[in-house]
């Protein structure tokens, strides 16, 4: 072995990566934006679940425990009415209610049994645990203290009702809806942005640009070529989700597939657009720590959107990748049709990014007069 | 049928500071073979790729067909193979053959453009097992087997050992006796015997134009490559 030779490929390597900037950027500035956004995804999150209390109880054991609920930092408890919390379940603003009814107390001394109603909103697993948690402290606290005696030697027996999911609702359901529409975005998008690289690099797509073909024709056959592959895809995914890891749906498996339709025209003129700023396959595979982990870290997949940090939260809500995944939520977890607001707002904003992604496909496809 | 396939005008274009075509401006009748001779970097391929409308110039103004160029609409109508062979490596010769023959709404003229290029029999493999000759034979089915009446092709000889090269200019040669119009550009000195008429491009311009003869006589010598070269020196000096 010869050590110069040996240094020959080291310096020759560190010098190529010295004149490729956009590596180099890549290099060091990635793994620094990651680990920062998953500080901020994981410690920074200032929101806890939001909850509302309603204490009905005519006895003092109810308000012994609203109090404690209030204190809790576990959650964001606020006393309401019932009904405003029914609403505040529906539009998402709460995670859970918990009623304590009007024999709450009587109950609890005669019958030795705590029942406060806990409504959950269901659709994430991890705040729906921490709302029992915070309960639970709070009857344990409510307990010590000297206002409600005689509680100690009771049972807990909450009567818990999901809006959406139930108790069986585990993590993989929340995540099993997200990923099945992530996968369609992000394979998609490579696939795309390495074939329109390489009909570039082996000078196929100047061949094209001399012959007839128009600029609307390449694009739509890219989008029906790749369509027709990403929901044969989704096919696949999904009937493997749903009937072999059981993954739970409420929702209508059409409807599925039009956002999947949706995210995979978007993938493709993504890929087609972004493609014109890669010289390589090298450089296209760099779009993914660039493009796809952002968004997968921001777009509610793993970390909700609503336990981020605010200013985390304005970036999340422009991301499409976050629409897509609370479409796929509305309708595989919440099983909403489009008659839902919700739902509707974001098949919109998918529509919306779907057209904005054409027409920049397209455009950066113009005949390169220069 | 319009007497010239080609009329280039005070053609001049720029990128950035370098001139690529400086006061270009010729003429290609119907039917005839025209060779681009000149070093690399002279210039060719920038007037061939506005010829196809794929290059605007800055001032004068490109005819081609009758069209003025850039024009979708005549693309239909002409045939343009790139310096290297732009396939799709992954296909086999007839299916790469077939699409561009789909893309120009052509699919029945396959068959003729394989055999025309002698690819008929391997045209099941895929072109990544095919020779470099081969590839280039693909490609240039690939660009006429729409049956263009002009023909571009940017130095398709380049890496083809001499029979092969042989073969493909007795192919241009039926082409042309066929009425297709043909440019090709090159720096081989034999092929461009085989072209009715000349253009010498050095630095944009074009310095001499006329048949293989013509230029050796211009520059006293019956030698082409020695000519070239003469005319060369002469516009440097």
């Amino acid at each position: 072995m010869n050590p110069r030779r040996v240094l020959a490929i080291t310096r020759r390597l560190l010098s190529q990566f010295r004149r490729d900037r956009r590596t180099l950027a890549l290099f060091f500035v990635v793994p620094i934006v990651v680990l920062s956004l998953l500080y901020f995804l994981v410690r920074g999150s200032g929101q806890h679940p939001a909850v509302g209390v309603i204490n009905q109880d005519s006895g003092p054991l109810g308000g012994a425990i609203a109090t404690q609920l209030l204190k809790s930092d576990r959650v964001r408890a606020s006393e309401m009415t019932e009904e405003r919390a029914d609403a505040g379940l529906h539009d998402g603003s709460l995670a859970a209610y918990i009623v304590l009814p009007a024999d709450f107390s009587s109950r609890a001394l005669q019958g030795h049994v705590i029942a406060p109603e806990v409504h959950l909103e269901g659709s994430q697993p991890g705040p729906s645990g921490t709302v029992l948690q915070a309960l639970s402290q709070s009857l344990a606290a409510a307990a010590s203290s000297a206002s409600a005696p005689g509680v100690a030697s009771v049972r807990l027996e909450p009567k818990i009702s999901y809006l959406y999911g139930g108790p069986d609702f585990d993590t993989l359901d929340y995540f099993g809806a997200a990923f099945i529409g992530l996968f369609v975005f992000f394979l998609v998008f490579i696939i795309t942005s390495v074939a329109f690289l390489r009909e570039r690099s082996q000078g196929t797509l100047e061949r094209l640009m001399a012959s007839p073909l128009r600029r609307g024709e390449i694009v739509l056959g890219y989008m029906i070529g790749f369509g027709v592959l990403a929901l044969l895809q989704a096919a696949e995914v999904l009937v493997f989700s749903l009937y072999v890891l059981k993954v739970h749906n409420s929702g209508n498996v059409f409807l599925i597939f039009l956002v999947e339709a949706l995210m995979a025209i978007a993938a493709v003129n993504l890929g087609i657009f972004l493609s014109t700023f890669a010289r390589s396959e090298f450089e296209a595979v760099q779009f993914i720590p660039l493009v796809i982990v952002p968004q997968v870290l921001l777009s509610g997949i793993i970390f909700p959107v609503s336990s981020e940090p605010q200013w985390l939260q304005y970036v999340s809500n422009v991301l499409p990748l976050t629409f897509a995944v609370n479409g796929m939520r509305d309708i595989m977890v919440r099983g909403q049709d489009l008659t839902a607001a919700a739902l509707q707002l974001n098949v919109g904003v998918i529509f919306g990014f779907c057209g904005l992604v054409i027409l920049l496909g397209a455009t950066t496809l113009r005949r390169r007069l220069a | 049928m319009q007497e010239f396939a080609i009329d280039v005008q005070g053609v001049t274009k720029s990128f950035g500071r370098i001139k690529a075509l400086d006061q270009v401006s010729l003429r290609v009748g119907t039917g005839e073979i025209y060779g681009l001779i000149g070093p690399n970097g002279s210039g060719k391929t920038t007037l061939i790729r506005m010829l196809i409308g794929l290059v605007a110039p800055d001032t004068g103004t490109v005819t081609v067909l009758g069209q003025r160029m850039p024009d979708v609409g005549i693309l239909s109508s002409i045939g343009y193979m790139t310096q290297a062979a732009a396939l799709y490596p992954d296909l086999s010769v007839l299916e790469n053959v077939r699409f561009f023959a789909a893309i120009n709404d052509a699919e029945q003229g396959v068959d003729d453009a394989l055999k025309l290029v002698e690819l008929y029999e391997r045209r099941g493999s895929p072109v990544a097992t095919l020779s470099g000759g081969m590839r280039t034979r693909c490609s240039l089915a690939c660009a006429l087997v729409h049956g263009p009446k002009l023909l571009l092709l940017d130095e398709p000889t380049v890496g083809i050992d001499p029979q092969l090269r042989r073969q493909l200019w007795d192919a241009f040669a039926r082409l042309a006796g066929q009425g297709t119009t043909i440019v090709v550009s090159s720096h081989v000195m034999d092929e461009a015997e085989r072209t009715q008429r000349l253009g010498l491009i050095l630095f944009g311009r074009l310095v001499a134009e006329g048949t293989a003869t013509e230029l050796k006589r211009k520059a006293g010598t019956d030698n082409l490559e020695e000519a070239f070269l003469r005319l060369a020196r002469e516009v440097a000096a």
